[in-house]
């Protein structure tokens, strides 16, 4: 038996018990925003129904720059994923030996665009990129109970 | 007369490709042709509730509020090799924002509409062809042109 043969041979056997898997996924979950129709949106001059009409609905609203009076603007936030990729399991096959590690060579931060409206409702700000990037950091909310 | 390896080679090699398909919907489609009734002005968030039911998410938006209505399907591919998988995972959404100004009344609404379009797809294969979209919404009563 030659070396490629033993080499076929055992790379089976590890697969047949689960030990090594390659995998090739691909995931796409939404739609990208059209750039064209992003980039003819002008700051200042663009409406909320101007931006509605042209990227359709968004994912998420917030809340922004809420006045003294109650006044508020808004930030429209877009954001899908494909992405496409690589990746590892390699697992023991054995109860009694647990755990599993896997690796996959994708990318964790989602593109996306968003958009910034004062409480006039026109647009003040518009980014894409990712939305790390784009968003501020969430902290973490406080307990139960605290003021 | 039939050797073992000519008994066993055929088994294998049926036992060895496998492929599963998994679909999963979340919420009803959202209906375009209500959607397209809603009138900036006049519909109430009563009107937008009495069609289409409780929202899913309701954002305050200082004196306005925001109403969000989705549904979602998802559809997964996957094609098993003894030492390579494919998968694949097409998910999209319908989504629609209503917003209100202090007295309920309906003053924006922004919708996509795109659950229809969701594929069972090899992970090489391209999901979002603009000819493959358009053919799909002109199946879909409100969204096909």
């Amino acid at each position: 038996m030659n070396a490629a043969v033993r080499a076929a041979a055992l790379a089976a056997a590890l697969a047949t018990a689960g030990c090594v898997t390659a995998n090739y996924g691909h995931t796409s979950f939404g739609e990208p925003v059209d750039d064209a129709a992003f980039a003819a949106l002008v700051s200042g001059e663009a409406t909320l129904a101007d931006c509605l009409q042209a990227l359709g609905a968004p994912v998420r609203v917030f809340e922004y720059r809420v006045g003294p009076t109650g006044e508020s603007g808004m930030v429209l936030l877009w954001s899908w994923r494909d992405e496409a990729g690589w990746g590892i399991d390699v697992s023991s096959g054995d109860d009694a030996i647990p755990g599993s590690v896997s690796f996959d060579a994708v990318s964790t931060d989602l593109p996306g665009c968003v958009l910034w409206f004062g409480p006039d409702l026109r647009l003040e700000k518009a980014r894409k990129g990712t939305l790390g990037d784009l968003l501020p950091r969430r902290l973490r909310p406080s307990a139960a109970g605290e003021g | 007369m039939p050797t073992f390896r000519s008994r066993v080679l055929p088994l294998l090699l049926l036992l060895l490709p496998a492929c599963a398909f998994a679909r999963q919907d979340t919420n009803d489609p959202i209906d375009a042709t209500v959607v397209h009734t809603f009138t900036p002005g006049k519909t109430t968030a009563r009107d937008v509730t009495a069609a289409l039911g409780a929202p899913t998410e309701v954002v305050q938006l200082g004196k306005r509020t925001a109403y969000r209505y989705d549904a979602t399907t998802q559809k997964s591919t996957v094609l098993f090799l003894l030492l390579v998988n494919f998968a694949n995972q097409d998910g999209r959404s319908d989504r629609l924002w209503v917003f209100f100004d202090e007295h309920d009344v309906l003053t924006h609404h922004g919708a996509s509409y795109s659950t229809h379009r969701t594929q069972y797809a090899m992970p090489w294969e391209d999901v979002h062809e603009a000819a493959d979209n358009q053919s799909r919404d002109a199946k879909r009563p409100g969204v096909g042109k």
